[in-house]
């Protein structure tokens, strides 16, 4: 009896040292960001289903450096604290390569500096706020990338258009939200405006809870204001068209990408969601490649118009992927390194990333890549006009 | 200009319905027991999620379905979750009475302050669980096309909440004023104990008007859903704003809690006229203005202690 105990604790010992052993092959990289709280979990959840078919994928064709990568997923329920929490746990406990997320950029700010500190390479793909990737000192190592939509290229795109369409767009307004996502909307807006020689002739704020903006809305009137670029969430950019409605008055409007939000679309209702023009880094329509994603993760995206965040997701692991074998290590500054450097181009779902990053530059999409959006029918279909096929990269300025 | 003057009018007058109507439910419970239900707000919320689950069962859907889509309820849909709205809620406000206020009014200290806010707190966490944080878009009774007036153009609904709660304030009024009940609720107003010895069942009075006062928020709230769309949060705000309508107006005057609700409306939408984002600092500016000079409010009646 006493044998047979030995027998089967040393196997157990045993199988857990193979086990161990596999544990210590495996590549872990971390997600941490909103998977149930807010509306941004919905973007979220598809990032992650984008990322698990991409492991899946590099897996499937033998693994980085002989081993296999493998996705922890920590929810932030879209709070700071606890996304610090989850940074902590992820890096210290968990021991993960690499960080991907988070939803809200503002959780994102909260714990730059300990990716910063620990030399964890971070590959943001869901927030879109431009400090994210900013270096936490002019020139210091910089561990934030970010292959998702960033405000400020967004409203170099728009203003860029303003200028360009100087024989319709006379008289610009900017309006904003009063949140700290409007407000830093428009402090972009404004200093790109200013930029390209834009002078807005009225600026007007609104509540992100707001049902009436036929106030601001008359002022811009009155100023025979032509063009209004806004800067708000999906639902008040929505009783920001139906206010339109309300005096009759549809200036040329375009606005952030929040516009893309179901929530918009059914706030708005089927005729007013098609008057705002905006970008997004991906239409309906897909590349061969992309629609193969999305047969394959399509019923399980909570809204069909999340897709675009399981793209930044599958792609930003490609582009890790490769930043590893550059690097032939796991190590974060060697990591950090490959990525600012990388030599090969990574052929993704969105386009051929040839050389992505540089020590300066940590945004993998930029103004050219985004496009330009209308709704129609129900669907978020690209919008083109003889003029954007015109816009050149001189015309972004920011 | 005059039509910018006359659009912040009636879309100022529009949003101030709604506060009118919150304003109302605080002048009903604090006329009877001298006490608020500082979780109005939340009934507000909750009150639009009723009747929108109704109107989803109506149609066959899930209660807690996110989306209406297409479909567009009836009438009779829309009379029953209006009457679910107020059944419900005006349950709730008996509930809320018995476990929040009974034990605690007319004692001294402000308990019933923290457990009708808890109640509230309570109510917001289990909508949470079950309808999420998700705003649903709600379709309203009367149509959502533009009626114009020259260029000045308002939403139906919103139309429909001024006339609501204007009937409500003089519906209200003549109750409070020429019936018997009224005459009960406010002898239990200024004397419990002496309306008590003349045979008025002070017990029923109270658990009336915390009921009345409950379906209220619930009518708020499934008025208000199909313009501002119905949100667990939706009611923070309006009842922040409509408790501030109400001490403006005066919160023991009806009709001036309704007043005060309208005036506070057309404010904001004048201040919107102007600058905006000075728009909170003026309306609470203007509380603090009004209670420095009048403390029971524009309409109030003057507060006599007696010694």
């Amino acid at each position: 009896m006493k044998r047979l105990a030995f027998k089967f604790l040393a196997a157990a010992a045993a199988s857990t040292i193979v086990a161990a052993c596999a544990y210590a092959q495996e590549i872990k990289l971390g997600y941490n960001g909103d998977l149930s709280a807010s509306p941004s979990a919905q973007s979220g959840q598809a990032a992650v289903l984008g990322m698990e078919a991409a492991i899946a994928d590099v897996n499937a064709a033998g693994g980085v450096l002989g081993r296999k990568l493998t996705l922890i997923t920590r929810d932030d329920v879209s709070q700071p604290p606890k996304s610090i929490q989850n940074m902590s746990d992820l890096v210290d406990n968990e021991k993960v390569v690499a960080v991907f997320g988070p939803t809200n950029s503002g959780n994102a700010m909260a714990w730059k500096h300990i990716a910063n500190q620990k030399k964890i390479p971070v590959l943001g793909n869901v927030g879109s706020g431009t400090d994210i990737t900013k270096p936490m000192s002019p020139g210091a190592d910089n561990y934030m990338f970010r292959v998702s939509m960033v405000d400020r290229q967004q409203v170099a795109a728009l203003m860029a258009y303003v200028k360009k369409n100087a024989a319709t767009s006379k008289v610009i307004g900017l309006m904003a939200e009063t949140t700290g996502y409007g407000q830093g909307g428009l402090k972009d807006m404004e200093e790109i405006a200013a930029l390209q020689g834009i002078k807005p002739a009225a600026v007007e704020r609104f509540g992100v809870g707001d049902t009436d903006m036929t106030s601001q809305l008359s002022k811009m009137k009155s100023a025979g204001v032509d063009t209004v670029v806004v800067w708000a969430q999906g639902t008040p950019i929505a009783q920001l068209i139906r206010s339109m409605e309300k005096i009759n008055y549809f200036p040329l409007t375009l606005t952030s990408w929040a516009a893309d939000n179901i929530t918009f679309y059914d706030a708005a209702g089927k005729t007013l969601a098609e008057k705002p023009i905006f970008m997004r880094t991906v239409s309906e329509t897909k590349t061969p490649a992309q629609q193969k994603l999305f047969d394959r993760i399509g019923a399980k995206l909570k809204a069909p118009g999340s897709f675009s965040f399981a793209l930044h997701g599958y792609d930003s692991i490609l582009i890790l992927t490769q930043a590893i074998k550059q690097a032939n290590s796991t190590d974060g500054a060697a990591v950090r390194a490959a990525l600012e450097d990388l030599k090969a181009p990574v052929p993704g779902l969105l386009k051929t990333y040839d050389q992505p990053f540089s020590k300066t530059n940590h945004e993998a999409l930029t103004a050219k890549d985004l496009v330009w959006i209308r709704w129609k029918d129900g669907r978020l279909l690209p919008y083109t006009d003889a003029l954007i096929g015109s816009l050149a990269s001189a015309d972004f300025k920011q | 200009m005059v039509e910018a003057l006359l659009q912040a009018l009636i879309s100022g007058l529009a949003v101030g319905g709604a506060y009118a109507l919150v304003a109302l439910g605080f002048s009903i419970t604090f006329t009877t027991t001298k006490t608020l239900n500082f979780s109005h707000g939340e009934f507000v919320s909750a009150g639009a999620f009723i009747g929108v689950s109704a109107l989803f069962l109506v149609l066959g859907k899930p209660f807690d379905s996110t989306t209406f889509g297409d479909a567009v309820p009836g009438a009779g849909g829309q009379l029953l979750a209006l009457l679910s709205a107020l059944g419900v809620m005006g349950a709730l406000g008996w509930l809320l009475y018995v476990l929040g206020v009974r034990p605690f009014a007319g004692r001294p200290g402000m308990a019933w302050v923290m457990s009708t806010l808890g109640f509230g707190v309570i109510l917001q966490s289990i909508g949470l669980a079950i309808w999420g944080p998700k705003p649903v878009v709600v379709p309203g009774p009367v149509g959502d096309a533009v009626i114009r007036f020259g260029n000045v153009g308002v939403r139906p609904q919103e139309l429909l909440m001024l006339g609501v709660a204007v009937l409500i304030m003089f519906g209200f009024d003549r109750v409070m004023n020429r019936t018997m009940v009224g005459k009960a609720m406010r002898a239990v107003a200024a004397n419990g104990n002496v309306a008590s010895l003349m045979g008025i069942n002070t017990n029923a009075v109270m658990i009336g008007a915390f009921v009345i006062s409950s379906a209220l928020a619930g009518l708020s709230g499934f008025m208000l859903a199909p313009i501002a769309q119905a949100s667990l949060f939706m009611g923070l705000t309006v009842g922040l704003k409509g408790f501030s309508g109400a001490m403006i107006g005066g919160l023991s005057n009806p009709r001036g809690c309704v007043i005060g609700g309208f005036l506070l409306g057309v404010l904001e939408s004048m201040v919107n006229l102007w600058q905006a984002q000075w728009r909170e600092v003026a309306v609470f500016a203007l509380v603090i203005l009004v209670l420095a000079f009048r403390p029971t409010g524009l309409f109030g009646k003057k507060m006599t202690e007696k010694v």
